[in-house]
């Protein structure tokens, strides 16, 4: 498939240790997140998409190109990697330019494309700047315009968010999201739960070197069945709610909340409690509101990898 | 495609030019290459001090004296006998010594000591009692000796150390040393082919080795002659192959650290240790006279010392392993010595292709 | 009440003694050496040549007991000095690779992962944290070095009697002197090179450098310059010119033993002062 970003059967050890083992995945256009705890695999996931490593087992497709051909790869791919080092005694537009220049542009070319990058991450007061002398922050914010600054159609970014005031994380996100709204491919790895579920289009949850899960949140939660859907409502009648869910043998639990303005659901079929909705409405009871508890990364986290987590 | 390559052949080298000669990790190197200078800078100062005062002994002398008057004076001879033959000495030391004559007294013995000179040579007579104890006669200037001197000096010290730890440290950086500072990843994610990549990064350690060593070679080439006197700068550059011989040091300069480098960044690729084969690539190095003919040939030392433009002589009574090391037994020609060092760095360079391809990051086994 | 002073106490058994606690470094710095099998098999290997010499000093006293049955004619091993002056050496040399392999780990680590600091807020002074760090390699180093040459001697000493042994017992003074001399050079330059660069594999390539190519200008300069000056950058021949003296074995040499001492002495100092500009606990980046 030359439209998506393809894992065969890949596996990784680094010697006795796991780094993945027997991915399968097939990433189209859009955002995707990997999530997972540390030492997921998730930095191995990119390393061996980028051809910083080479699987072990199995074989990796980039669009078109594989990792193996650095020369054609990075034509179309951008990677902002978790390596908080530089090259020595570059400063921030000349870790950009140079880059360019590796690449066998020329000059002027090389230049205008930096600074094109560097201004885009908001860094053009501080570019001439040494990157020894830069912030944390700064460092991430240089290496997102290295990654950024040939236009890649495929970008690749560890934890890009890491170290970035919510201003400058809100304008990244910005920046991700225009990036794939031209059907480009951005694939992030992230900690911060809630931002990858404002951002992400599909995850890929990993945990100890396995893909748990991947694809749409939504989907995704569909299908754990252990854990039942968990649903809030704020009613001006909760107990008269509840009792009417409580007659559904899907039901399995009912909290009101402490203020009488509402209950939690837990139901093993959320889509007939939507069904029983209308009717609830229409027996005269004042809704405000109804929402998925756990529809979201973070809740698929903690059912998925959260108790792993807890037993290791 | 070739010209993409050129390009980004050039970017690789400007970027390793600003790592290698300017930064402050690397000046060691530069003190490599300036040991030598000193050396012969020191030498070029004593050797005029020397004339200098070689020439005030002339004028100060009572006659204008050839070498062989100074050879003339022998052990039986009186003081008399020496101021007959040679004049007044222009430089004399007078001296005291009590010695034992038994029975619990002393004897003072008046000693002297003359200082001679033709002009190139001093003679160094020591008296006792107004009788001749000790005659040393001293060569001043002796181009062949000189030209010895210096052939050993490039051949023993500055290939064998100087240039080897020089290139040690500059190639042996190029790809080790990016690992260690986690930089690395920074040319590997740039769409440039990795041999491509080895290949700039191996021309420009080539570059810098060759512009710190050769030109440092070359400074001490112009020490050594500058020391001779005009006359004999003459004689040893147009008629004594002294160009010649200066082009070929120069060469075999650039030679070896074609060879050392290559060696040493595959060794850098292939080694998380490089020492090991580094101190593996000295012995070998030293070891190479003592090797059979077929495993001589993979050393680089072999090749170069075929070029060196002047033998060494091996001193009488030397021990026929050391002679062993001094003496080139079984020299190739120059073309094939050239050949053989391209030839060997080409394949070394080509492993190290192989292995650039495989190379993968991973810091944290470092 | 901030949640961790109600169960937070702060520890109020005894103490280690202050003096003690350097050995925290040498023991932490000492386990980590014997991670590698090279540098494992190394240092058994250092043990084949002692070995080798206890055999030779008892063939020696069993041979001149054949002799006189008339089974072999003459005394062919003879125990001296000398002998104590080849065996210091040849675990000289190994000591040296020994050095070489396992002295620049010791303080150039702590340089690049930034640990000098984490050590000398703690109520420990750069003198501690550098003895502490000597002390693996002048342990390690003994134990290939002077304790091995005194058990030899006290083998020879057993068999060949009384008469012998006062005879020679200068010999085990300046066993011990040679070797400790010998001990501290290399535990100070490769202390002083691991913490004047960051990089364990550059600390080593110093080392072999500073040996190497130190005795080749030594050399260099002499025939350059017909002088015997150039026996000053050689430590080898220092070192050599040291023992000669003290195992009194009477070879001919360019120094004498105290321009040798002094010259030793003026070596270690600069080690010193490399030590104490590095070993800091701040660092200034530029």
């Amino acid at each position: 498939m030359n439209d998506r970003i393809v894992f065969q059967d890949v596996s990784k050890f680094y010697g006795e240790i796991l780094g993945v083992n027997r991915v399968n995945l097939s990433i189209p256009h859009g955002v995707t997140s990997l999530v997972g705890p540390n030492g997921s695999g998730k930095t191995t996931l990119m390393n061996l998409m980028t051809g910083l490593v080479r699987p072990t087992r199995g074989h990796v497709q980039i669009l078109e190109y594989a990792p193996d051909e650095p020369e054609k790869l990075f034509g179309i791919l951008g990677y902002s990697t978790q390596f908080d080092s530089f090259p020595k005694g570059l400063s921030g537009f000349q870790f950009v330019s140079s880059y360019l220049r590796l690449a066998g542009q020329d000059a002027k070319t090389a230049d205008d494309l930096a600074w094109r990058a560097i201004e885009r991450v908001n860094l053009a007061e501080a570019a001439q700047r040494s990157v020894a002398s830069y912030s944390k922050g700064m460092r991430q914010r240089i290496r997102l315009a290295q990654a950024l600054c040939r236009n890649p159609r495929v970008l690749v970014m560890d934890e890009p968010l890491n170290g970035l005031d919510p201003l400058a994380r809100a304008e990244m996100i910005a920046l991700f999201r225009e990036v794939a709204a031209d059907g480009r491919y951005v694939i992030i790895s992230s900690h911060i739960l809630h931002e990858v579920d404002a951002i992400s289009d599909q995850v890929i949850l990993m945990s100890n070197g396995y893909v748990v899960a991947e694809g749409q949140i939504h989907s995704v939660r569909n299908e754990i069945q252990e854990h039942p859907a968990q649903i809030l409502m704020r009613c001006n009648r909760p107990r008269e709610v509840a009792a009417k869910l409580m007659m559904s043998e899907q039901t399995i639990e009912v909290r009101i909340h402490s203020d009488e303005g509402g209950l939690l659901l837990k139901t093993r079929d959320p889509d007939r409690f939507y069904l029983m909705l209308n009717q609830i409405a229409l027996s005269g009871i004042d809704i405000e509101s109804v929402a998925p508890a756990d529809d979201d990364v973070n809740s698929v986290y903690e059912y998925l990898i959260g108790n792993d987590e807890v037993v290791r | 495609m070739t010209r993409l390559w050129w390009n980004q052949i050039r970017s690789v080298i400007r970027l390793e030019m600003k790592k290698t000669f300017f930064a402050r990790r690397g000046l060691w190197i530069y003190l490599l290459a300036l040991l030598p200078l000193l050396l012969f800078t020191g030498h070029s100062i004593q050797s005029s001090r020397q004339q200098a005062r070689r020439q005030r002994l002339v004028s100060q002398g009572e006659k204008k004296l050839m070498y062989r008057d100074l050879l003339a004076v022998r052990s039986d001879m009186t003081s008399e006998e020496v101021i007959a033959l040679l004049g007044r000495p222009p430089s004399r030391f007078h001296w005291n010594e009590q010695t034992p004559s038994g029975n619990d007294s002393f004897v003072v013995v008046p000693h002297e000591s003359y200082h001679y000179s033709d002009g190139s040579g001093d003679l160094y007579v020591e008296l006792a009692n107004g009788k001749v104890t000790s005659v040393e006669v001293r060569d001043g200037y002796n181009r062949g000796e000189d030209s010895v001197i210096f052939a050993g000096v490039f051949q023993f010290f500055y290939l064998r150390l100087a240039v080897f730890f020089g290139c040690l440290g500059i190639f042996m950086n190029l790809f080790r040393g990016e690992i260690l500072d986690k930089s690395l990843h920074f040319y590997f994610l740039a769409p440039i082919r990795r041999e491509v990549l080895m290949v700039g990064k191996f021309l420009a350690g080539l570059l810098a080795t060759c512009v710190i060593f050769v030109a440092s070679e070359l400074l001490q080439i112009i020490l050594f002659i500058s020391s001779f006197t005009p006359n004999a700068q003459d004689l040893y550059l147009f008629h004594y192959h002294g160009i010649g011989n200066s082009v070929a040091y120069l060469g075999i300069t650039a030679l070896a650290c074609l060879g050392y480098g290559a060696f040493f960044l595959a060794a850098g690729m292939l080694f998380r240790n490089p020492i090991l084969p580094a101190a593996g690539i000295l012995i070998w190095e030293a070891l190479n006279p003592f090797l059979p003919a077929l495993l001589q040939k993979f050393s680089v030392i072999y090749y170069l010392k075929a070029l060196c433009p002047v033998d060494i002589p091996v001193p009488p009574g030397t021990p026929p392993v050391f002679a062993l090391l001094v003496s080139n037994s079984d020299p190739v020609s120059p073309p094939v010595a050239i050949l053989g060092v391209v030839l060997m760095a080409g394949l070394v360079l080509y492993v190290s292709t192989l292995q650039v391809r495989r190379m993968e990051i991973n810091y944290t086994t470092e | 009440m901030a949640v961790y002073r109600r169960t937070y106490t702060s520890y109020s058994g005894p103490l280690t003694p202050a003096w003690s606690r350097w050995l925290v470094l040498f023991r932490y710095s000492r386990s980590s050496l014997f991670r590698s099998k090279l540098q494992t098999g190394l240092f058994v290997l250092c043990f084949f040549y002692p070995l080798v010499c206890l055999l030779t000093i008892y063939l020696a006293h069993n041979l001149s007991f054949l002799a006189k049955l008339g089974a072999v004619g003459g005394q062919i091993l003879t125990i001296d000095n000398k002998f104590f002056y080849y065996f210091v050496n040849v675990q000289g040399v190994l000591a040296f690779v020994l050095t070489a392999f396992m002295g620049p780990g010791l303080i150039s680590p702590d340089i690049a992962n930034g640990a000098l600091p984490l050590y000398f807020c703690r109520p420990f002074s750069r003198a501690e944290y550098v003895l502490g760090k000597a002390s693996v390699l002048a342990i390690l180093l003994s134990q290939i070095m002077w304790i091995p040459g005194l058990i030899l001697f006290a083998v020879q000493a057993s068999l060949a009697g009384s008469a012998w042994t006062w005879d020679h017992l200068w010999i085990a003074w300046s066993l011990i002197l040679a070797c400790w001399i010998w001990i501290a050079i290399l535990s100070l330059l490769a202390m002083a090179l691991s913490a004047w660069v960051k990089w364990r594999i550059v600390a080593g390539a110093l080392l072999l450098a500073v040996l190497f190519f130190g005795a080749g200008f030594g050399q260099a300069v002499n025939v350059v310059m017909r002088t015997q000056l150039g026996h000053f950058l050689d430590v080898v021949y220092l070192m050599s010119t040291v023992w000669n003296g003290l195992f009194r074995v009477g070879d001919k040499r360019a120094l004498s033993s105290l321009e040798a001492y002094l010259a030793l002495s003026a070596f270690c100092a600069i080690c010193l002062a490399l030590l104490i500009r590095k070993v800091r606990a701040y660092e200034v980046v530029r």
